[in-house]
C-alpha cells in the first residue's frame, strides 16, 4: 500500500448535520490527480456544504478527509491553503478599488522590513498568466474590468499560492457564453499541467464538455460517480433529480393574437454612464407568444425592464399595455393595468427576505379585498392562499407558509416568486432571467409554466442571457446590443452561432434598425 | 414546554429577563464597591444600597435606622407616572426600528411636543373653552408637533437619501435651541425673582384677566384626570396618562401586525427595493414611519407635561430630554415589540425610582446613582446578544435530538437551503 496514492483528495463518508437537516449524509468523493471532476446536484443538494467542509469552513460530524492518502484535519481555510487547496467562490472575493496585482498577492504578500516586495510578485504572476493563458491587466482596478477577467484574477490568486487542488463553485453562473468557452479552455489547460479540479455545477452542457468524471449528489446523499465519456445528459439529469427530466421544452406552435405590450421609441438614460442605456427601442409583445429579449449582460436589458415596469423613468417614448398608455403610470398602476413581473434580482426586488413566505406570496396583492378588510389583513385568507400556491408550485420550505424567505434555497425562493407572479393571472408576464441559478428540475418546471401561460393567451416577455433558454423557449427573438434592438430572429430558422453574432454586435438587421429609427 | 421554549417570542422574553437580572446584578456589585470604598457608607450602607437597587420600589422608608419593606403605594404610583413618557418614547423608537429606521431623534420630537403642548395649554384663557377641550387641543398639539418634527428626517431620508440618524441628531439640537428661544420670548416663564433662570408655568395654571391684566393663577388650568388612581395609590403623581400610554401601545401593535398599512411600512423597512417593486410608495412610507414615531414622542411630552405636577425647567441652551434616549433602551429591551414596551418602560421607571430611593434613603451621592442606573440600562440592552446565545444552545441540542431520525423529504430540501 506504499505506492503513490491514486487520489489526491479523498473525502470519505462525510456527514454534516445542520439544525433540522442532514446537509451531507455519508458522502464519498475521490479526486484523482490532474482530472476535472464535476460535482453535480440540484440547489440544496449539499454541494456547497461539502466544499465548505473541504475548505475548512465547516467541521463534519462524521467522516475523514485524506490528502495523498494521508488523513488530514482541516479546521479552517488556512489549513486548506497549507494543503494547497484553493477555491474560486461563486461571488468573487476581490477588493474593487485594489489593482489586479494587489488582489492576487493579498494575504500572501512578500515583505522586507515591512515593505511590500511587489517586483518578484509581479514576475511570478506574469509567468503564471502566460503559462496558463490567463490574460489580465495587472495594474487595472477590479471595478474597471469585466466579470470574466475578475474570474481569471481569482484563478491566478489560487495559482500564486501554488494550489494543487482547485475548487470552482458554479464558475459559469456569471459569465457570457464567450467567457464560458474561454474558462473551459483554461480549465483544460490547468488539468494538463497537473492541477486537480473540482468543478461544482448544475449545468449539464458544461459538465459534459469539460469534465472527466462526475459525482452526483441528491438531497444530501451521494448517488454515484460516473465517467463523463460513458454517460449522457439524460442519465445525469435523472441521477440528479431522481426522475427522468424533459431537457427540451415541449411546446406547440405559438398562436400570436393581438398586441398586449407596445413599446415605441423608448429611450432610458443610464445610471452608469452619460449615454442612454436604451436607445430608441420599439417592439411589440403579442398575446399567446413568448417574445424574448436576448443579449449579453449589460446591453440595456435591465434598464429596459426597469422602464417598462416603472422602477425607473424613461426619458422619452411611449409604452402601451392592453391599449392603455402607461408611459407615466406608477408601478402600482402598471401592475393593476395587467403587468406581472418576475424580477432579475430575486433578493433585491423579488422578496422581502425577512418576511415569511406567506407574507411574500401576497406582496403584490395584499391590498386586494380578498386579503384585507377595512385595512386589516385577513390572515386566514393569506394563509390559505399561500398554502395553495406552495402546493401548486411545489415550493419547499422548512415550516411551510411561515418560513422566513431568507432561510429558503435559491430555487425555492424563485419558485415562490414565479408562483406569485403567474397566479396573478395578468395579460403580460415580464420574466427576467426566470431560471438564473436554478437546477434542471426547477428550470423544467418554470419553462413548462411559462409555456402554459402562453397557451392560455398571455403575452410573455422573456429577458434571458442564456442562449439555450432563448433558443428553446422563445417564439420570437429580439437581440439587444448596446441599448438597441439589432435584430429580430425566428428561433426555428436561426442557429446559436448566428444569434451569437447578433449578440456580439457583429451583425445587425438593417431593416429592423431602420424601423426603429423611423 | 419544549414547544414553548422553541418559540421566538418566548426566547425574547427569556433573554430580556436574563439581561435585566444581569443588569441589576452588575448594579448591585457597583453599589457594593462604592459602598466599601466610601467610609461614609460602609458595609451596612452598602447592604441597604443593594437592597434598594434591586427592590427599591418596595421600600417604605426607615425605621429605627434600618430599611423597612412593604408595598409603597406612593412609589408604585410614581413609577406608573414616570413610565408614561418612557413607554411612549420606547414605542417611537420601536415603531421606527420595525420599519427599518433608527429614530435617535425622539428627544427632539419630545421637545417639539413639549413646546406645542405648553403653548396651547397655557395660551388659551381659562374659561374660554371647556377644560377637557383645552386638554385635548394641547395633547393634539403636542402629537402634531412631534409628528412634524419627526417628518423632517423622514423627508430628508426619503427624497434626498440623507441618513436618518444624522438628520435626527441635527434636528434634536435644532429643537433644543429653537424651543429654548421660543420659551425665552414667551410670557410663560414663571421666573424666580431676580434671576433669569426659572420654570415654565405648570399646566394647572390658567391664564386669567384680572382688572385688565393677564396673569396666571394656579388651579385654573388643565391637568390629566386621575380617574381615581390617586385614591388607589395615594400621594403619588399617577394619572390617566398610563392608561392612555397602554392604549396607544396596543394601537401601535395592531397597526404594525394586523393592517395593510403596517405591512407596507414593514416591507419598506425590510427591503425598500422589493416594496417599490410591489408598487408600495416607499418614500411616503418612510415619511409616515418617521412622522408616527415623532407623534409618539410628542404624545410622551404632552402626557408628561399635562399631568399638572411637572414643571419644565427652562434654561438658555436647553439640554436634550433624557426620555428620548431612554426610549431607545426601552425599545431594545423590548425587542421592539410594542406590547413589551409597556413592561420595559415600567421596568425603566422602576429603576429610576430605585435610584431616587437610593439617594433619598442612603448616603449614596445622586450622581453615582445615575451611574448605577446607566450600568443597569446598558447591560439590560444586551438582550439581543443573550437571545442569540439561548438560540445557539438550543440549536446544538436540537441537532442531537434529530440525529438518529431520517429527515423527511420536504424538510431535506430546506435545511440544505439554509446550509448552502
Amino acid at each position: 500500500m506504499e505506492q503513490a496514492p491514486e487520489y489526491v483528495i479523498e473525502m470519505l463518508h462525510i456527514t454534516k448535520v445542520f439544525p433540522g437537516i442532514k446537509a451531507n449524509d455519508d458522502i464519498t468523493l475521490q479526486l484523482r490527480k490532474g482530472e476535472i471532476h464535476a460535482l453535480l446536484g440540484e440547489n440544496g443538494a449539499g454541494k456547497s456544504t461539502l466544499m465548505s467542509v473541504l475548505f475548512g469552513l465547516y467541521q463534519p460530524e462524521e467522516g475523514v478527509i485524506k490528502k495523498d492518502g494521508k488523513e488530514v484535519k482541516i479546521n479552517n481555510p488556512n489549513d486548506a491553503t497549507a494543503l494547497h487547496i484553493g477555491m474560486v467562490h461563486q461571488h468573487f472575493k476581490l477588493i474593487d478599488v485594489f489593482s489586479v496585482l494587489d488582489n492576487i498577492i493579498l494575504g500572501a504578500e512578500d515583505t522586507k522590513l515591512g515593505f511590500l516586495q511587489k517586483k518578484a510578485a509581479r514576475k511570478k504572476v506574469k509567468e503564471l498568466s502566460e503559462r496558463y493563458g490567463l490574460h489580465v491587466d495587472l495594474d487595472a482596478k477590479i471595478e474597471d474590468i469585466t466579470v470574466g477577467m475578475q474570474q481569471r484574477v481569482e484563478i491566478l490568486k489560487m495559482l500564486y499560492r501554488d494550489n494543487e487542488i482547485l475548487i470552482f463553485d458554479e464558475p459559469t453562473a456569471v459569465l457570457t457564453p464567450q467567457e464560458i468557452e474561454e474558462l473551459m479552455q483554461i480549465m483544460r489547460g490547468l488539468s494538463k499541467e497537473g492541477k486537480s479540479i473540482l468543478f461544482i455545477s448544475h449545468k449539464l452542457n458544461e459538465i459534459m464538455e469539460v469534465s472527466d468524471r462526475v459525482s452526483v449528489l441528491r438531497k444530501g446523499k451521494y448517488i454515484g460517480t460516473v465517467n463523463t465519456a460513458d454517460t449522457t445528459k439524460e442519465e445525469l439529469s435523472s441521477m440528479m433529480v431522481g426522475r427522468p427530466v424533459q431537457l427540451v421544452v415541449e411546446k406547440d406552435e405559438a398562436k400570436p393574437a393581438e398586441p398586449t405590450l407596445e413599446v415605441k421609441n423608448l429611450t432610458v438614460p443610464s445610471k452608469l454612464h452619460k449615454n442612454n442605456a436604451v436607445k430608441n427601442v420599439s417592439f411589440t409583445a403579442h398575446a399567446g407568444e413568448i417574445t424574448c429579449i436576448a443579449g449579453i449582460d449589460g446591453n440595456g436589458q435591465t434598464e429596459l425592464v426597469y422602464a417598462l415596469t416603472g422602477l425607473e423613468k424613461a426619458s422619452s417614448g411611449k409604452i402601451t399595455l392592453c391599449g392603455k398608455d402607461i408611459t407615466k403610470a406608477s408601478i402600482r398602476q402598471r401592475s393593476l393595468a395587467g403587468m406581472s413581473h418576475i424580477p432579475e434580482d430575486r433578493h433585491k426586488h423579488g422578496l422581502v427576505l425577512d418576511f415569511t413566505l406567506e407574507q411574500n406570496m401576497v406582496l403584490q396583492r395584499y391590498y386586494e379585498p380578498a386579503f384585507q378588510k377595512a385595512g386589516f389583513i385577513r390572515f386566514g385568507e393569506v394563509r390559505k392562499y399561500a398554502d395553495k400556491l406552495i402546493e401548486q408550485f411545489d415550493v419547499r420550505s422548512g415550516q411551510g407558509a411561515v418560513t422566513t424567505a431568507r432561510s429558503m434555497s435559491g430555487g425555492n425562493q424563485q419558485k415562490a416568486i414565479v408562483a406569485r407572479e403567474i397566479d396573478r393571472n395578468l395579460p403580460l408576464i415580464i420574466a427576467v432571467q426566470p431560471t438564473r441559478g436554478l437546477d434542471v428540475g426547477a428550470i423544467e418546471f418554470i419553462h413548462k409554466r411559462l409555456v402554459e401561460e402562453r397557451d392560455a393567451g398571455k403575452a410573455v416577455l422573456l429577458v434571458s442571457l442564456e442562449l439555450e433558454e432563448v433558443m428553446s423557449l422563445s417564439d420570437r427573438i429580439l437581440v439587444m446590443y448596446e441599448g438597441e434592438i439589432v435584430g429580430e430572429l425566428d428561433p426555428k430558422k436561426t442557429t446559436v452561432q448566428e444569434l451569437g453574432l447578433y449578440m456580439a454586435g457583429a451583425k445587425r438587421d438593417n431593416a429592423e434598425a431602420e424601423e426603429a429609427q423611423a | 414546554m419544549k414547544d414553548l421554549l422553541k418559540k421566538n417570542g418566548t426566547r425574547s422574553v427569556l433573554a430580556t429577563i436574563i439581561s435585566i437580572l444581569i443588569g441589576l446584578f452588575a448594579g448591585a456589585i457597583l453599589v457594593l464597591i462604592v459602598g466599601l470604598v466610601s467610609p461614609r457608607i460602609g458595609i451596612k450602607g452598602a447592604w441597604d444600597g443593594i437592597r434598594l437597587i434591586v427592590a427599591g420600589i418596595l421600600c417604605t422608608g426607615r425605621e429605627a435606622g434600618s430599611l423597612t419593606f412593604g408595598f409603597n403605594l406612593q412609589v408604585i404610583g410614581d413609577t406608573l407616572f414616570t413610565a408614561v413618557p418612557l413607554i411612549l418614547c420606547g414605542l417611537s423608537v420601536a415603531l421606527a426600528y420595525k420599519t427599518g429606521l433608527f429614530n435617535i431623534g425622539a428627544s427632539g420630537q419630545f421637545l417639539a411636543g413639549t413646546c406645542a403642548t405648553l403653548f396651547v395649554a397655557l395660551s388659551i384663557p381659562a374659561g374660554a373653552l371647556p377644560k377637557f377641550l383645552i386638554w385635548i387641543l394641547a395633547f393634539l398639539a403636542g402629537v402634531l408637533a412631534g409628528a412634524a418634527w419627526g417628518a423632517i428626517p423622514g423627508l430628508l431620508k426619503a427624497f434626498l437619501n440623507i441618513n436618518e440618524v444624522l438628520a435626527c441628531i441635527m434636528t434634536n439640537w435644532i429643537a433644543a435651541n429653537l424651543v429654548t428661544w421660543m420659551f425665552d420670548i414667551s410670557n410663560l416663564k414663571n421666573l424666580v425673582e431676580g434671576t433669569k433662570t426659572g420654570y415654565i408655568y405648570k399646566t394647572t395654571y390658567g391664564l386669567v384677566n384680572v382688572n385688565g391684566q393677564w396673569m396666571y393663577q394656579d388651579g385654573l388650568g388643565v391637568a390629566t384626570p386621575k380617574l381615581g388612581l390617586d385614591k388607589l395609590l395615594p400621594g403619588s403623581q399617577v394619572n390617566a396618562g398610563i392608561l392612555i400610554a397602554i392604549v396607544i401601545a396596543v394601537i401601535v401593535y395592531v397597526i404594525l401586525t394586523k393592517t395593510t398599512f403596517g405591512y407596507e411600512l414593514k416591507a419598506c423597512g425590510a427591503n425598500r427595493h422589493a416594496a417599490r417593486y410591489a408598487g408600495i410608495r416607499d418614500k411616503n412610507s418612510i415619511v409616515y414611519s418617521m412622522a408616527i414615531a415623532g407623534a409618539l414622542a410628542g404624545s410622551a411630552a404632552a402626557l408628561y407635561y399635562l399631568s399638572g405636577n411637572t414643571e419644565l425647567s427652562w434654561e438658555v441652551y436647553q439640554k436634550l430630554p433624557a426620555e428620548g434616549f431612554n426610549g431607545i433602551a426601552v425599545a431594545m429591551l423590548a425587542s421592539c415589540n410594542p406590547i413589551a414596551c409597556i413592561f420595559t418602560g415600567l421596568f425603566m421607571a422602576a429603576v429610576k425610582q430605585h435610584g431616587s430611593q437610593l439617594s433619598f434613603l442612603t448616603s449614596y451621592n445622586e450622581y453615582i446613582t445615575d451611574v448605577i442606573i446607566a450600568v443597569i440600562v446598558y447591560l439590560s440592552a444586551f438582550s439581543l446578544l443573550i437571545k442569540t446565545w439561548i438560540g445557539g444552545r438550543k440549536k446544538t441540542k436540537k441537532t442531537k435530538d434529530i440525529n438518529p431520525v431520517q429527515p423527511k423529504d420536504d424538510n431535506a430540501a430546506t435545511g440544505k437551503g439554509a446550509a448552502e
